[in-house]
């Protein structure tokens, strides 16, 4: 990878492309602010998936589907573009933010948190052998296993991808599809089914117990949609497994903002798009004190 | 902080001062938001714990021989020992915390 020369500082970085994401970074580009909006190319399964709406303000009886179409033609009509990077991770530096996904790293002075939930129950075993074999970014930590067997769970087409990368290096991948999307891996990734019972080692990593069976393995990489809140910014202040705010969406960090399903209940698109927009424009005042 | 290599590393964990180690490389992204991070924290605990780097690509083998499997990882060494040991990007507190236990 290339080394990264002197580096942007946005004005703010929107993390979730959700109803929240979305309406914050339209507030920040009506107030012509300078940021990046990280998420996914569809916005939001969330969303995308739901038959029927019917307390959306004005839109009556829409599908997920429908509502999903009018986002985009909405931000692409404000010119707004989604960045699909997964962000790993979020510090607070002082007087701004470092971001980093898989690929890079950004600046931004502020951060408006929206990546939803993380709803996902860990692993038997997950927590137990964090760094020592389980691992979230492949692409982080697919080089420490050059030669050896690493079995990917994943969530996402992103998933698919770091699986076929992986296999680059390691002698012998597994790519488990714990959910399943349109995209599989290819050879000579072996692809594995069954419900994942948990990970199982001594000191390190040594197999995965999928459907009953034990599998050899020394490493297994949890891919899931979201990273958890306080892996995502270690520091920040949660409540109930919650991002804790206040009514100005401000988190217990200094120019970190949070919006929507992961603030807390009832998960509703019309809670999150108007946290979306409080966020925003409190990060607007924030960033312009800064100036 | 001072780049480790096989020879110094041995040496710089021997200390009776808590020895705290970054294991990174240079595409590790998180690494690099890190980095700057264990910087401030050598200049605050001078003289009192002392901060390395050693980089898992060239010396892959003091990374097995510790069980790195996921980076950034930091170990903080006393007297030899890995005392204590944290996976991913922390909270400066928390990397505080965990050096000022060992001084």
């Amino acid at each position: 990878m290339p080394e990264q020369t002197a580096t942007t500082r946005y004005d703010a970085a929107v993390i979730g492309s959700g109803p929240a994401g979305l309406e914050a970074a339209l507030n920040l580009k009506i107030r012509g602010k300078r940021f990046l909006l990280f998420g996914s190319p569809d916005l939001s399964r969330k969303v995308s998936a739901a038959p029927r709406i019917d307390n959306y303000l004005g839109l009556p009886g829409i599908t997920g589907k429908e509502l999903q179409e009018r986002f985009t033609a909405h931000i692409a009509g404000m010119d707004i573009a989604v960045t699909p990077e997964q962000i790993q991770m979020i510090y607070p530096m002082g007087d701004f933010f470092s971001l980093a996904s898989s690929k890079a790293t950004y600046e931004a002075t502020a951060v408006i948190l929206a990546p939803g939930t993380f709803s996902a129950r860990l692993f038997p075993g997950e927590d137990e052998f964090l760094g020592r074999g389980v691992g979230y970014c492949a692409t982080c930590d697919a080089p420490l296993y050059k030669g050896k067997t690493v079995a990917v769970l994943g969530y996402t087409e992103e998933a698919v991808h770091e699986a076929n990368f992986v296999a680059e290096i390691a002698a012998r991948v597994y790519y488990v599809p714990v959910k399943k999307t349109g995209l599989m891996p290819r050879e000579p990734v072996e692809l594995l089914e069954g419900p994942v019972e948990g990970i199982t080692g001594d000191t390190k990593v040594t197999g995965l117990t999928l459907g009953g069976k034990s599998i050899p393995v020394d490493g297994v990489f949890v891919l899931r949609d979201t990273v958890a809140h306080s892996s995502l910014v270690p520091g920040i202040a949660l409540e109930d497994g919650f991002i804790k705010v206040d009514v100005n969406m401000a988190t217990n960090l200094p120019g970190c903002f949070a919006a929507g399903d992961c603030t807390g209940r009832p998960h509703q698109y019309m809670r999150a798009a108007g946290q979306g927009q409080t966020a925003a424009l409190n990060a607007v005042q924030y960033i312009d004190k800064k100036k | 902080m001072t780049e480790l290599d096989n020879v110094t590393f041995q040496k710089a964990i021997q200390g009776e001062q808590p020895a705290v180690v970054d294991f990174w490389a240079s595409w590790c992204m998180p690494c690099k938001i890190f980095a700057p991070v264990l910087e401030e924290l050598s200049d605050e605990l001078d003289g009192k714990a002392d901060f390395y780097k050693l980089n898992i690509d060239d010396y892959g083998d003091l990374a097995q021989k510790y069980g790195i499997t996921s980076i950034p990882t930091v170990i903080v060494f006393k007297n030899g020992e890995a005392a204590d040991r944290m996976t991913g990007v922390q909270a400066k507190e928390k990397v505080l915390a965990a050096v000022e236990k060992h001084l």
